[in-house]
């Protein structure tokens, strides 16, 4: 919202205080400044000018030519279009080199063959009103050469309010409020609107019928004779209308516009004569009805619409927008003006559900103080008769209200209020604060009973501690000095599961160059058949932001496998991780969530694919590492291939699937992802593996492990190469159970270093290789155990269906 | 005999010099004095001479062993000595080559702000705390004070679950704001906690709006805390930060679950008299707070009268976007490893 320091002054006294002063003070206690804007800079250039010499411009009709002083060093020759330049005016004029607002520059031009140095300005050159009939006529006693801005004292600042910050005050959608504001900030004294009316004796002959009492708490009529028909509206409202970004219609509107300007309060003036009876109804739309608003489109009613009815339709749309069949025109006589107050939320829905959110609507949307109502009729009376004595005002208005509520009273305890805002007041200051800015405090006992003025009970001042903000406003919170807290620090309680996801992210990212990341939780719909899953497998939003991603993801990886996807064009490999939660529904209860830790490592094709150096080992190893991170030996693990018991992810390979488990807990899984599911995210000659971490689970099962420290043997190791040729549907887990067996407590350790298949070896079987570290810690080992140690394994050999060849 | 020793003295000092590195060299002397070498053939050999000639050719083969090693030492010194000129010469190395290239991993930035912050506020005895991502209707807004026909609750908005016929309405959380009563209903007063996470909005995306962001809320409850408190905690995290104490001032704000509400305001911390990031007004708006609603204390099973508390909701993923010099929110979210790259573990 714009607000006008002119205006302003008109109410509170503002002499020798700066824009920038108004615009802190404002920021500072009452609502947020976004910028200041110096009304009149567009014209600045602009200066007061007299036509000394004016003639008919030879080669055209309409035109005239003009010698015009403007205080200048000689006086320049002008060409006019207007039809009322004539010889002795005191115009506007804009010398050449001068700007016009719209980014105009004057320059020296050629007219029909006349030279013109300069513009005669008319009004809405100026953007001072609408008015561009012919050019601006300044007094006989204008000074020659002064600019326009100075002389006509139009120069003027616009404060830019911060919306948002006005939602809960309903009283700062006018500059009334804001005066008040001011004069409490600056304790200057707070000018009384001008309202005062002469009101005839006779009565209305207008009803009012609130037959939608929720919907409307105050409803105003009143019928005014203009004694005349619409008209501009005067320089002085046209140009505060016009500095506040105000777009004028005519001065019936002008006016409506000027007085919520003024207070907050919308008012609408209907065309008298349009309206069928005089008997105006506000209710609920009907089923099937509709109205054409101003703006001519055709808006279908629902019932939780307002409208404004007479005896035959609807004539608006409560506190959105008024009816084109009753609007205002050029050659209305008699007016209806109304003033009310609509329900905020009703209004806010209607004008949402129809795009009509206006300057009217997103006042009503605040719950304005019912007491406006008559006021702003008032205001709109006092202002018309001012400038059209010619009107008449027919009856007192006919106003239809809710009983006036009592006032708010709330106590106030000063003792807590400085406790709370951390400030030393005396009673005193708190009490002449809150008077400032209209609360009326009456010592009670310790402490003081609060009377809350009508325009802050809305909505916004309804509790005790609403009047410590008041006062702590008032004071200024910038004056606030920061303390620590005084009760002493104890030992926060810890959430396992982020300690956990926080080690195991950082061992990703320092130890396996893995990028953390953050994904969607959203999921579209096509993902449901992808994993081969109904819909109702998933949460679902009722209102996505895109109407096809409505589901919400049960675990990270398919964002994850989208975000890879998406890198493939630059990174041909690359291993993404992200700690994540993902819910899944539960019939009647709330849905079930659990933390992820999701990994995805993409490569090329070519890749083996399977083995250390396959993608799929390489989830493997790193997942071994991610436990030893956490304190679990890879040998206390149990990694196995998927079985009947064992429901494979979605996403998994069938066969390449590993299901990770610690002492009987499940904790996830590591797969290769499925070849056809790659095919429809378009990997191309990328393939993909995934680790999958149950967060909740992992720190049950890791609770309390801390890895033990064992004493190293002081005694050398011997290190043994063996390589085993086997049936090849032997796995390597068998062969591996095989080996520690025949080592016993002797074999400390055991690395796969080579699989061979071709030529050499038989077919159906193939070659492993493996490097066996033998030691003990108590002696060095002789060659007699060595020998020991290559028969058992050459006895396993045979008992696995193989051989041992060296 | 003495010939063959001769013939070993005069081919082995030439080997040696001969010898152009220490390999070679080793070579020579393993030939000549290792345990099968030559001249440790023959010494071995001495035993079946004559007494008479024993001493004399004895004595002429440890001469010429003496002489061999004083050869060998000679001239393993002056290789080492050319080697490390060499060496120092640096012929034919380049310097400016690169290094190599060692594993780069990252973490996110918005998460790696989070978990300075987590340390930080750990170390002054907050909790660390968490709530679910699809809320319920009473923990997003009725226990937060935000009025049954607010606006912020409809679909334009809030994102709504989709939930059964009768069952209480669900939606993606709006703000960590929910933890608040959350956590006070887990561990009670007094209480200090924070809880950092992902919030939506129905919002359609653009350079600084997207549907999925991230925020950190903060709450402290106790008997007799306000205002100055709330200040201090502030300060404290935009110290955390931006590694600096920054100037800060609180101006009045509005939100339904705290009262009185406020808006604080830092000093740019990138420039000094205006600049784009502050719209030339030296100041930037980074987060809001206040004085826990006595509503929102109820709702958590409080008694108002007897505790007091603050609470204040920093935008993670702005706070990211301000630190780094982000320029688009989209990249917050979309894994891009052009954008991940950037930021280190
Ligand atoms: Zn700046």
């Amino acid at each position: 919202m714009k607000i006008s320091l002119n205006w302003i002054g008109d109410f509170v006294d503002l002499s020798g205080v700066s824009a920038e002063k108004v615009s802190n003070l404002l920021s500072l206690h009452t609502a947020e400044v976004e910028g200041i804007e110096v009304y009149g800079e567009a014209i600045q250039d602009v200066v007061v000018g007299h036509v000394v010499a004016c003639g008919q411009h030879p080669d055209a009709e309409k035109l005239s030519v003009t010698e015009v002083d403007f205080g200048g060093e000689e006086n320049v020759a002008v060409v006019c279009g207007a039809p009322n330049v004539r010889v002795g005016l005191k115009i506007a004029f804009a010398p050449v080199g001068s700007s016009l607002p719209g980014d105009l520059k004057i320059k020296k031009a050629k007219l029909r063959g006349q030279e013109s140095r300069g513009m005669i300005c008319s009004e809405r050159e100026l953007e001072m009103s609408e008015e561009h009939d012919g050019i601006m006529e300044l007094p006989e006693d204008a000074p020659i050469g002064v600019p326009l801005i100075d002389y006509l004292e139009l120069r003027d600042h616009i404060l830019e309010l911060d919306n948002k910050s006005l939602t809960h005050r309903p009283d700062l959608w006018g500059h009334y409020g804001f005066a008040r504001e001011l004069s409490a900030l600056l304790q200057r004294t707070l000018k009384p609107l001008p309202i005062d009316v002469a009101w005839p004796e006779a009565k209305s002959a207008w009803s009012v019928q609130r037959t939608d009492a929720e919907g409307c708490a105050v409803y105003s009529a009143l019928e005014i004779e203009l004694g005349g028909a619409p008209r501009n509206s005067n320089p002085f409202i046209s140009r505060r209308l016009l500095a506040v970004g105000q777009r004028l219609v005519n001065d019936v509107v002008d006016l409506s516009n000027y007085v919520m300007l003024e207070i907050g309060q919308p008012t609408h003036a209907f065309d008298a004569s349009t309206i069928s009876g005089k008997a105006i109804e506000v209710r609920a739309a009907q089923e099937g009805e509709s109205i054409v608003t101003l703006d001519g489109v055709d808006r279908a009613l629902i019932p939780e619409d307002l409208v404004i009815a007479d005896a035959k339709q609807a004539i608006a749309l409560a506190g959105v927008m008024g009816g084109k069949h009753t609007e205002v025109s050029d050659t209305t006589e008699r007016i209806v003006l109304e003033a009310a107050a609509f329900h905020a939320t009703r209004v806010r829905r209607t004008a949402h559900r129809l795009a009509l959110r206006s300057e009217a609507s997103s006042r009503f949307e605040k719950t304005l103080d019912p007491a406006y109502a008559a006021e702003a009729t008032a205001r709109f009376c006092h202002l018309l008769l001012q400038d059209r004595p010619e009107a008449k005002i027919l009856g007192v208005p006919s106003i239809s209200a809710e009983p006036v509520a009592d006032s708010i009273q709330l106590p106030l305890d000063p003792v807590k209020t400085s406790k709370l805002l951390g400030i030393s007041l005396r009673e005193e200051e708190m009490v002449s604060m809150l008077e400032g800015i209209g609360f009326s405090p009456v010592k009670k006992g310790e402490g003081y009973l609060v009377k809350v003025p009508s325009w802050r009970s809305t909505k916004d001042v309804t509790l005790p501690i609403d009047l410590v903000e008041e006062v702590g406003r008032m004071f200024g919170y910038d004056r606030i000095v920061p303390a620590a807290l005084e009760a002493p620090v104890e030992v926060p309680v810890q959430q396992p599961q982020r300690l956990l996801a926080r080690k195991l992210v950082n061992r990703l990212v320092l130890a396996h160059a893995a990028h953390e990341t953050q994904s969607y939780s959203f999921l579209d719909c096509a993902w449901a058949e992808r994993l081969g899953r109904k819909i109702s497998d998933f949460e679902r939003l009722d209102n996505p932001v895109l109407a096809e991603v409505s589901l919400i993801r049960r675990d990270p990886i398919p964002s994850l496998l989208e975000q890879a996807a998406g890198n493939l064009n630059e990174f041909g490999q690359g291993r993404l991780c992200e700690v994540a939660k993902g819910y899944e529904p539960q019939a009647g209860i709330e849905p079930l969530e659990r933390r992820w830790l999701g990994v995805v490592e993409w490569g090329e094709k070519s890749l083996p694919k399977q083995g250390q150096e396959s993608l799929f080992g390489r989830m493997r190893g790193l997942g071994e590492d991610l436990m030893r991170s956490v304190g679990v030996a890879k040998e206390q693990l149990s990694i196995q291939p998927q079985n009947a018991e064992l429901t494979a992810p979605d996403w998994a390979h069938p066969v390449q699937t590993l299901h990770w488990s610690l002492g009987g807990q499940p904790l996830g899984w590591s797969t290769r992802v499925h070849p056809q599911l790659l095919r429809e995210l378009d990997f191309g000659a990328h393939d993909c593996s995934i680790l999958l971490f149950d967060l909740e689970a992992l720190s049950v099962a890791t609770q309390d492990r801390h890895p033990s420290f064992e004493t190293p043997s002081r005694f050398p190791g011997i290190k043994v190469d063996v390589a085993l040729a086997l049936p090849d549907d032997k796995s390597y887990a068998e062969v591996e159970i095989a080996l520690k067996k025949a080592g016993g407590k002797l074999l400390d350790s055991l690395e796969l270093f080579d699989v061979y298949t071709g030529e050499g070896m038989a077919d159906g079987q193939r070659s492993l290789a493996f490097r066996c570290l033998l030691r003990a810690a108590d002696r060095t080992l002789s060659d007699k155990e060595e020998q020991k140690f290559l028969r058992k394994v050459d006895f396993a050999a045979i008992e696995l269906g193989g051989n041992l060849r060296s | 005999m003495r010939d063959r020793l001769e013939a070993l003295r005069r081919d082995g000092l030439a080997a040696v010099s001969e010898s152009q590195d220490l390999d070679t060299l080793y070579g020579v002397e393993s030939r000549l004095l290792g345990r099968t070498g030559a001249l440790t053939a023959e010494l071995k050999g001495l035993g079946k001479l004559s007494p008479e000639d024993r001493p004399v050719v004895g004595k002429l083969a440890n001469e010429i062993k003496q002489a061999l090693q004083g050869a060998l030492d000679e001239r393993r010194t002056a290789i080492e000595s050319a080697e490390l000129a060499a060496d120092l010469a640096g012929e034919g190395l380049d310097p400016s080559l690169p290094g190599s290239n060692a594993p780069k991993g990252g973490v996110h930035p918005v998460l790696a702000i989070a978990r300075e912050l987590e340390d930080l506020f750990s170390s002054m005895g907050y909790v660390v705390w968490d709530g679910p991502e699809i809320e319920t209707e009473v923990h997003n807004f009725d226990a937060l004070n935000i009025p049954p026909d607010h606006p912020a609750r409809e679909g334009h908005d809030t994102i709504w679950m989709d939930v059964e016929e009768g069952s209480a309405r669900r939606c993606l959380r709006t703000h960590t704001s929910p933890v608040q009563v959350r956590a006070l209903r887990e561990f009670g007063a007094p209480l200090r906690v924070i809880a950092p996470g992902r919030v939506f909005r129905q919002e359609a995306q653009d350079a600084t709006h997207d549907h999925t962001f991230h925020q950190m809320e903060g709450l402290v409850v106790d008997k007799g805390v306000g205002v100055p408190h709330m200040l201090h905690a502030m300060n404290s995290l935009l110290e955390g930060v931006f590694g600096r104490k920054l100037e800060t001032r609180l101006r009045p704000g509005f939100f339904p679950f705290v009262e009185p509400g406020f808006e604080l305001d830092a000093r740019c911390p990138f420039c000094k008299d205006g600049c784009k990031v502050c719209k030339g007004s030296t100041w930037i708006e980074l987060m809001p707070g206040g004085l826990v609603h006595p509503n929102v204390l109820i709702a958590a099973g409080l008694d108002p009268e007897e505790y007091s508390g603050f609470a204040f909701g920093l935008g993670l993923s702005r706070i990211a976007m301000l630190r780094y010099g982000i320029n688009d929110i989209r990249w917050m979210m979309g894994g891009d490893l052009r954008f991940l790259e950037q930021f280190q573990a």
